[in-house]
């Protein structure tokens, strides 16, 4: 495929052409999924191959693409995307700069300790057939799903600059449900929650244990149906991670990436409150908030050695000591705003156009476990797995539901309470923290399935948390 | 495409021991992005894809194959016959679509070569003119997509499909204060587009967008719902009235089937051959899709059943997947509408909704493109994004009046094929909305 990649490089040879990159992707998708204890799907699409041109002419990006791998069809899509760029750079006001970058020549290959893709389907089926078959018995649960996504992708980029990079990666999507409904409604419990991604095979599933999580979230499930509301309309919560990566995604990651401040993304996923002049006074969050972009991170699933702009992979801070200090940034809108590009342009197959994309956004972890953090906290919850979800268009007001919490009083969890939901505007909830735990709850939560872009993509990424505790945060009481 | 298919059954003949379901689709695209009156990216794109359902009895398997040749299929078919033995058996099996009624004809034109992108901007870069005249730039998205393809199955369902969807959504955004408001247009006829009434519809928004911004507290207001905004609603309305949602237990609609849930000037179909919308001649299994009331008067009569479904549940079938949303009209014009408003909102669009609750349909979700304050049956001025937590059924029941016209409007569901949609609907008037916070941004 590398061959391949240079090849077509060099037919971006036209003298108008300023930069061109070519990507070629090779993906294998497997999905298992049982429902009520029972096989339901079985799917595999192996080696989906597909190559992408971009190239930028006149300050204008064209772009083609096709899974018709022939010499000819290839010819064709680098024939569109030049006309593509030359004819949309009719309708243009201002010119893309793009500052050039010295080439880099890389591989890296991951390797699972249990390729999913070379163990016979029967076994992955008779794993999860057993964690299925237990949930499809419970008493008083209505329904029940197990699911897993196995993900491999081989990835060439060229530009030409003279980068050349490929990459093999492997990532785990394994998450199983509950619901439980009678005469007081319908309620779900979900394991291990809203990001259950990993890099790595199929030891990712093995390490998570389904099989004696079952009974726990059953129970739960079936206990939501007569728990208690919230009835405050304003308390001290603690998050934990397997809701807190959501709110980190959506109201830090995606309100920090500089297309939206261009309104680059404003026909689709929309635009964000952060403004140019924010950047090194902006106060996000408490002192103790600090949050940052780290491509490099291997541990995550948004690792790359570089982005699909061309740029290495590294870390960059976005707010230092609760501080808006930097933004997840192409070549284009870095160059725009005076700031070093953070390797964050990625498409997710080659058949799409390169977008900024949040890779791993991570709060630097602070002290302490979990269990010190609900001793220390007199009156409030514990909230946990995402429910709902909802965040404005600016990614200012957000509300999230939790699948379920636990009433805290004197250091102690009480009782669990149904359908807890909070709400805020960003800045005053990013400034309301006041305490993060440490490095011992810190881990990585990803998903295959953040949604950006038109024609939509989703991405695989990842967010690096560890509980935290926010005072006064406004509650949605119910009855 | 016929040779492919002429192919395909000699497959299923071959291996007659096992059932199939193929699906097969040639989907291009021409996708032009605008920001800040200006190209964003031209994207020209091509992906062939099939995807074949094997049976043994009461197993099952499935592959997909892009770029799909018959080697690759028939290797895919080998690769899975030797997994499908190993595989359990699912007691709920049911048995694949049998309905073989082919739907009318209808012509397609393929939209790709009669919009090509230099009409395309030339469209935008009049449409940026009078915008700029505003001190507006336009952002959005002009979509031309072709899109053909069969289901197959050894039922004898065979069933090809051709469709070329137009969508342009222009938004239009204030130089000053980032004011955003939206004009969509949407269909399979490129001679149904007029770019006067386009235009004209959108600057008058703009000189809306013009008024001085306020925010609203939260609270109960009475709101003119737009077409947009009301069909969204309908849109998450009908996840209960799958019977996919029944069978999981979180249906809004269990045990309301024949009952009065609305009022009666309420009426929802699902209207797959309307002329003014893109047609949808099949649904994902191959059965022929016809008109659907799902609310008639006020009374629930059909959840939407697809083949697994109505096996499952022993329920009529009818494929129906609520593509063609059609909302029953009323007697007013809008600005009749807005006159009777003594304290209220004008909502032109909804962003990012989802379900607190889907069995009692409580959700959450915000504004955007465009929300507005209504004092004395008058637009008065721009207001801040706002927040609303309120149950769709309340939402549907709390309608007192309903617009005399209809307005198609589309919609993609953006991921994987970026499948455009329409719907027809009008403006409603809603008691007590509830706003429960502001964005206190625009």
């Amino acid at each position: 495929m590398k061959e391949l990649v240079k090849k077509t490089l060099n037919m971006l040879n036209a003298p108008d052409v300023q930069f061109g990159d070519v990507r070629v992707t090779v993906t294998d998708n497997e999905n298992i999924f049982f429902e009520r204890g029972f096989l339901k799907g079985a799917a595999s699409e192996i080696a989906a191959t597909s190559i992408g041109v971009r190239v930028l002419i006149g300050g204008t990006w064209g772009f083609a693409s096709t899974s018709d791998m022939s010499s000819t069809s290839i010819e064709k899509i680098v024939k569109e995307a030049v006309q593509n760029a030359r004819l949309g750079a009719r309708f243009k006001n201002s010119p893309i700069e793009y500052k050039p970058v010295d080439g880099i020549v890389a591989s890296y290959h991951f390797d699972p300790i249990k390729d999913p893709f070379k163990i016979p389907l029967k076994e992955k089926v008779s794993y999860l057939g057993e964690i299925a078959s237990k949930m499809g018995k419970l008493d008083g649960i209505v329904h029940s799903i197990v699911h897993t996504h196995f993900y491999k992708q081989y990835k060439v980029y060229g530009n030409t600059e003279g980068t050349l990079v490929d990459t093999t990666v492997y990532d785990a999507r394994p998450s199983m449900m509950v619901s439980a409904a009678d005469q007081n409604g319908f309620q779900t419990r979900t394991f291990p929650g809203h990001m259950p991604a990993q890099r790595g095979g199929f030891e990712v599933l093995e390490k998570l244990d389904f099989i004696n999580n079952i009974d726990k979230i059953a129970e739960e499930a079936k206990e939501l149906l007569t728990a208690p509301r919230v009835t405050e309309d304003q308390a001290d919560i603690i998050i934990n991670n397997g809701h807190l990566a959501l709110q980190l995604h959506e109201s830090v990651g995606h309100a920090t990436e500089a297309d939206r401040m261009f309104g680059m993304e404003i026909s689709y996923a929309g635009k964000t409150f952060v403004k140019e002049n924010m950047l090194g006074n902006f106060k996000y969050g408490s002192d103790l908030v600090n949050i940052y972009t780290d491509a490099s991170d291997k541990r995550g699933i948004g690792y790359h050695p570089v982005d699909d702009d061309g740029i290495p992979s590294k870390r960059v801070d976005i707010i230092k000591n609760g501080v808006l200090v930097d933004l997840q940034t192409s070549r284009y809108t870095a160059a725009e705003l005076g700031l070093e590009p953070s390797s964050n342009m990625m498409a997710t197959h080659a058949s799409e156009f390169p977008l900024i994309r949040m890779s791993n956004i991570c709060i630097a972890p602070g002290k302490g476990s979990l269990a010190d953090l609900i001793k220390d906290t007199e009156n409030g919850y514990l909230l946990d797995y995402t429910k709902t979800w909802s965040i404005d268009d600016n990614r200012n007001n957000f509300q999230f539901t939790t699948e379920i919490g636990w009433k805290i009083e004197n250091g102690e969890i009480k009782h669990i309470v149904k359908e807890p939901t909070y709400f805020g505007i960003t800045k005053d909830f990013w400034n309301s923290c006041d305490r993060i735990c440490g490095p011992e709850e810190w881990g990585f939560y990803g998903t295959f399935y953040c949604g950006k872009g038109e024609p939509g993509q989703v991405m695989h990424l990842s967010h690096g948390v560890a509980p935290m505790r926010f005072k006064n945060v406004k509650m949605l009481p119910g009855n | 495409m016929n040779d492919f298919i002429h192919k395909l059954e000699s497959l299923m003949k071959e291996y007659s021991q096992y059932k199939f379901q193929f699906h097969f689709r040639i989907w291009k695209t021409e996708f032009l992005r605008f920001f800040r009156s200006m190209t964003n990216y031209n994207i020209s794109k091509e992906i062939t894809s099939a995807s074949c359902t094997m049976y043994k009895g009461k197993k099952s398997y499935s592959f997909s194959v892009d770029d799909p040749t018959f080697d690759k299929i028939h290797k895919g078919i080998e690769d899975a016959i030797s997994i499908i033995d190993s595989l359990p058996e699912d007691p709920d099996y049911v048995d694949m679509d049998d309905d073989t009624s082919i739907a009318p004809e209808t012509k397609v034109v393929n939209n790709i070569e009669s919009l090509p992108l230099e009409k395309k901007i030339e469209i935008l870069s009049s449409i940026s003119e009078e915008a700029a005249k505003r001190e507006f730039k336009i952002f959005g998205t002009f979509i031309t997509n072709f899109v053909k393809g069969f289901v197959l199955n050894s039922n004898g369902v065979k069933k090809e499909f051709v469709t070329s969807p137009i969508m342009l959504d222009v938004k239009a955004v204030s130089d000053n204060n980032m004011v955003t408001v939206l004009e969509s247009f949407g269909g399979p006829d490129p001679d149904k587009f007029n770019q006067k009434e386009f235009t004209d519809s959108l600057m008058k928004k703009v000189d809306m967008a013009c008024l001085p911004v306020v925010d609203a507290p939260a609270g109960k207001y009475e709101v003119i719902l737009s077409p947009a905004a009301i069909g969204e609603f309908i849109g998450y309305l009908m996840h209960g009235a799958h019977a996919a949602t029944l069978d999981q237990g979180s249906s809004f609609f269990q045990d309301q089937l024949d009952k009065k849930v609305f009022p009666e000037t309420i009426n929802i179909t699902d209207e797959p051959h309307n002329e003014n919308l893109i047609p949808s001649s099949y649904s994902g299994s191959g059965r022929t899709l016809h008109d659907l009331p799902i609310v008639t008067n006020g009374v629930f009569k059909n959840f939407m059943v697809d083949n697994y479904y109505g096996n499952k549940l022993k329920m009529d079938k009818n494929g129906n997947e609520a593509d063609n949303l059609v909302m029953g009209n009323g007697g007013k014009t809008v600005d009749e509408m807005i006159s009777t408003v003594k304290d209220g909102l004008y909502i032109s669009k909804l962003h990012y909704m989802n379900f607190i609750n889907p069995k009692d349909m409580t959700v959450t979700g915000l504004t955007r493109d465009g929300t507005f304050l209504i004092k004395d049956g008058k637009i008065v001025n721009v207001v801040n994004n706002l927040r609303y937590t309120e149950s769709i059924g309340r939402i549907i029941g709390a309608i007192s009046e309903i617009e005399r016209k209809r307005h198609a409007l589309p919609s993609s569901e953006n991921y994987g094929a970026f499948g455009i949609s329409t719907s027809l609907m009008p403006h409603v008037k809603v008691k007590d909305f509830n706003i429960t916070s502001s964005t206190e941004t625009i």
